[in-house]
């Protein structure tokens, strides 16, 4: 059994005898977000704490079946009966423990979950194939976490504590989808406040839930009484059941109680007390809880209740005294609803917690003690969060205290503009007002409308900036000025986006080396690399982007690595390198699946993919990347993949025949990026598609106008141009242009194979047949190596297949090769599959003769002289015999095999 | 739209104050909490801070509109 023990800080894998195989899974940060190691840990025992042994026996019968359901009000005891459940060894197998929070996101939450998983050996498997749709957690994601669970030999137990307010956001949706895939190896425990959006009645209807309610979960006079007990205080009977009857059995209730009669000099007069007063429950008993603490003690409730995590030094902070450290401890030793954390994901040692209930009354009464006090002690948190290198909690609560300069400096301050326009703390900058006179928050309302698809509002961000902005303006100000411009540049295709990066690559010389070893070099270099690419400047891209991969090692640098990965796997499509190309978009997939967090891109992995298959002539793959390159893609989407994206999908809907498509999609691309600056190769790529499709039209004299001039140092072009000359018929002028084709470097294999194909089709058909084997023979070694067979279905034809049937041992050396290209055997060999199948009888075949013209059962009855029951009869034969379970496909079967 | 929230005990000052954007009345042992509520997502929220302030709504309902007649 692995229980992640809540006093130790959890710096190990508890799960030390993984099966190898993802080794590297224990140094890539799982997600963008830190995991705070807390969230996994099952929450300690109170100090005084009744174990209720009927429940948890319950709770052990539950998770015999699917799902578990413990939901009540606050306070009502969910979290503690959790606890005891899970630290007593009820089950002999892992646990699997996440606390949920109300602000996670799917993406959030499921990378909580997914490491709670990991925690008990659970492993993903990056390798389960399936469609995606959208970003983050998609069909895809949550498909392969069934299958991870399904995959193990013994169920897991996944407890989700405080699963309230998670409703919204398709996270229920998410877990019941999972439950329903995991082939029963699931067993999810849900503690919420509120019923979760899941089809509970189906749960009920199949007997596949077992829910302790709030009904369940009130405290019994026995066990308030033991309560008591454990608290010190003896009190009789009858006061027990007062206080029963007054809290409504509310564990909260009686356990806030007990703290107040501890103080009380008659316990039993307080209760007295408290069932005369009409006070709501919580309300009474929090405040008299909070007024039995010295001043001192209320005020440092009250200040440090403003956030999530309480930290003793930002308590003190607050305050401005020195007592919150042995306060607190005090507090959390008498179970005053404060839980000690110790040490584990927060640098500074011990810190602790309220209780959501608590928490929320105390904010209540602060507001009301103190007004206006709480806006000033945030802000107090924030400067102090951010000194203590808590940047997200820092900008929390600044945004939260409406202090919007000092949380867009903080943007700023820690390099993490960048992080703002991948999403991060997006939601907390949306109340900011749009038109504060300060360059900070203009760059942050830039990256913020980046994040959101708003070229537009970002450029106007940005123009705001630069009003404030001089060359004497803080370093970091200016490199976030520069990181921005290089991410919408690259958005947009702006032809400055090199000079960006460069000035965001100086800039980062100017700034502190501690802040520089950071996201932000990651994502600097990965523009510096990507600026090459769309210049077409191959070497230097891929020199630029490897040194942006090996920056990646830093955290929340998930979204830059697979953007330099995508990139480099363009540059080697470029390069003819498929085999490499594929490996790189793997790779780069396979890092955006394991970050369940928003953000990485993942169009141009998809499209690379799409590219591959395609030379290789697979397009049923081809076409599914392409899909999912177009479903994920946020726009508007960078040129560079917007145009990769047109050409290949022209290229699939010309294979299809479908030329007036083709030439659409590549229309509909140079409309849509009409404003955006494409480099020269980028637009010679465009005009060989359209090329290629007024070929495949039969339209030579379109296909060699649509070329233009020849962009320098394309031999793709030189190759496009013989074959549309070739087309229009002027043969000599294409050979001329292709005996010009080198072997040097710059052409790739997929090239080249085109060109010794076109010569070789040339020379078949002005009668040299040497020749024409000759070119053959070398455009077949070209692309052997890399399979490239679109150029042999492109340009095969019935020379190609004579050639090949003359010289059978060609054909077999060459058995890669696509049948559509190579020619195949006659169609009825290949296409139907002989199926052996019993003969029908005559009466059988009347039957289906008649059926074939579309015959009623009736009708035929009354051709054949037999009863409708007969005719059924026999058609039930007849489907038997032909493997078939329709009329029409029984009519369409039997006329394939030749029966009708 | 205008919402009435029938409240469980009296409310301590410092915990109605929560919610400032109703008024306030006592009845005997409840509070009632009426007002204007924004839209369906303003109502679910103010449904959540009742419960995690530990409050017990036992009826909501919504309100006529209000008019000048009702007012004077």
């Amino acid at each position: 059994m692995i229980i992640t023990n809540p006093l130790v800080p959890l710096m190990h894998d508890p799960v030390a005898s993984d099966p190898p195989g993802l080794p590297e899974d224990r140094n890539v940060p799982l997600t963008g977000e830190p995991l705070l190691e807390v969230r996994f840990a099952v929450p300690a025992a109170p100090k005084a704490f009744v174990r209720r042994p009927a429940l948890a026996a319950r709770v052990t019968e539950g998770v015999r079946g699917p799902l578990t359901l413990v939901s009540g009000a606050a306070g009502a005891g969910k979290t503690a009966l959790m606890g005891d459940w899970a630290r007593s060894g009820s089950v002999p197998r892992a646990i699997a423990w996440v606390t949920a929070e109300p602000r996670d996101t799917p993406e959030l939450f499921w990378a909580h979950a997914l490491e709670a998983l990991r925690r008990t050996g659970v492993r993903l498997r990056p390798e389960v194939p399936a469609p995606a749709r959208g970003h983050g957690v998609d069909g895809s994601f949550l498909t392969r976490v069934a299958a991870a669970l399904a995959a193990r030999a013994e169920p897991t137990v996944l407890v989700v504590d405080q699963f309230d307010g998670l409703a919204a956001g398709g996270i229920a949706d998410g877990l019941h989808f999972v439950l329903a895939h995991a082939n029963g190896r699931l067993r999810l425990v849900l503690t919420s406040r509120t019923d979760p959006l899941m089809p509970l009645h189906r749960y009920r209807a199949s007997g596949d839930i077992t829910e302790i309610r709030n009904a369940d979960l009130v405290f019994t006079a026995a066990e308030a009484g033991e309560l008591l007990r454990v608290h010190g205080l003896d009190v009789s009977p009858a006061c027990v059941e007062l206080l029963v009857q007054r809290t409504g059995g509310w564990a909260a209730g009686v356990r806030l109680c007990a703290l107040a009669m501890q103080r009380s000099h008659d316990p039993e007069a307080f209760v007295r007390e408290f069932d005369a007063d009409r006070t709501a429950v919580a309300d009474y008993l929090i405040a008299e809880v909070l007024n039995a603490q010295p001043p001192a003690t209320q005020d440092l409730l009250l200040r440090s209740c403003v956030t999530d995590r309480v930290l003793p030094d930002l308590a003190d902070a607050l305050t401005g005294r020195q007592d919150a450290g042995w306060t607190l401890a005090r507090l959390a030793g008498a179970n005053a609803f404060l839980e000690r954390i110790d040490g584990a994901g927060c640098s500074g040692g011990a810190w602790y917690r309220f209780h959501p209930l608590f928490a929320e009354v105390l904010r209540a009464h602060l507001r009301y003690q103190h007004p206006g006090l709480e806006p000033r002690l945030r802000g107090r948190a924030a400067r102090w969060l951010a000194e203590a290198g808590h940047v997200d909690d820092a900008v929390a609560q600044a945004a939260a205290a409406g202090d919007w300069l000092f949380a867009a400096a903080s943007v700023i301050d820690d390099l993490a503009i960048a992080r703002v326009a991948d999403g991060w703390q997006t939601s907390a900058f949306a109340r900011m007002p749009a038109d504060l006179p300060d360059a900070a928050c203009a760059l942050v309302t830039a990256a913020c409308r980046l994040a959101a698809g708003d070229i537009d509002g970002c450029a106007a961000g940005l123009r705001r900036a630069d009003a404030g902005l001089t060359d004497s303006a803080d370093p970091r100000l200016l490199l976030g000025r520069a990181v921005l411009g290089m991410l919408v540049g690259r958005r947009t295709g702006d032809p400055a986006v090199g000079d960006q990066a460069a000035r965001a690559e100086d800039l980062l010389r100017r700034v502190p080396q501690r802040l520089r070893e950071q996201h932000v070099t990651a994502v600097v270099s990965v523009g510096l690399g990507a600026a090459e690419l769309a210049a077409g400047h191959l070497d230097p891209a891929e020199a630029g982007l490897q040194a942006a991969v090996a920056a990646c090692g830093c955290p929340y640098a998930e979204a830059p690595l697979c953007d330099a990965l995508g990139c480099l796997a363009l540059v080697e499509l470029l390069r003819g390198r498929l085999r490499e190309a594929e490996a790189r978009a793997s790779e780069a997939l396979a890092k955006a699946r394991r970050s369940a967090v928003r953000g990485p891109p993942t169009g141009l992995g998809h499209v690379v993919l799409a590219a591959v298959a395609a030379e290789r002539d697979d397009l049923e793959t081809a076409r599914a990347e392409l899909g999912t390159a177009h479903a994920s893609a946020r726009p508007p989407v960078e040129p560079l993949v917007a145009v990769q994206a047109a050409v290949v999908g022209a290229r699939l809907a010309t294979a299809a025949g479908d030329w007036e498509e083709a030439l659409a999609l590549l229309h509909g691309a140079e409309l849509s990026l009409r404003t955006a600056f494409l480099s020269d190769w980028e637009v010679d790529e465009l005009a060989i598609a359209k090329s290629v499709a007024h070929l495949a039209q039969g339209d030579a004299d379109a296909a060699l106008a649509v070329l233009g001039p020849a962009p320098a140092g394309r031999p793709e072009h030189t190759v496009a141009e013989a074959r549309a000359l070739l087309a229009v018929g002027s043969g000599e002028r294409a050979l001329a242009l292709l005996a010009g084709l080198g072997d040097d470097r710059s052409s790739t294999a997929a090239c080249l194979a085109e060109a010794r194909l076109l010569q070789a089709e040339a020379a078949a058909a002005s009668g040299s047949p040497c020749e024409a084997e000759r070119r053959l023979r070398q455009a077949l070694e070209l692309a052997r190596p890399e399979r490239l067979r679109r150029v042999f279905v492109e340009h095969g034809g019935p020379w190609l297949r004579q050639f090949l049937r003359q010289d059978p041992q060609l054909a077999r050396a060459h058995a890669w090769l696509p049948e559509r290209a190579v020619g195949s055997p006659p169609l009825g060999a290949r296409e139907r599959t002989p199926t052996p199948i019993t003969p029908l009888s005559d009466r059988e075949r009347d039957v289906l003769v008649q059926a074939a013209q579309l015959s009623s059962n009736e009708e035929i009855a009354a051709a054949l002289y037999v009863s409708a029951n007969t005719v059924k009869t026999h058609l039930t034969s007849i489907y038997r015999k032909l493997g078939v379970s329709r009329r029409r496909d029984a009519v369409r079967k039997a006329r394939d095999l030749g029966i009708l | 739209m205008r919402y009435e929230f029938r409240v469980a005990g009296d409310v301590s000052e410092p915990v109605g104050g929560a919610f400032p954007e109703l008024d306030r009345a006592r009845v005997p042992d409840q509070t009632l909490f009426f007002g204007t509520v924004t839209d369906e997502a303003h109502l679910y929220q103010v449904l959540m801070r009742f419960q995690s302030l530990g409050l017990h709504v036992l009826e909501m309902r919504q309100l006529p509109q209000e008019t000048r007649q009702e007012e004077s």
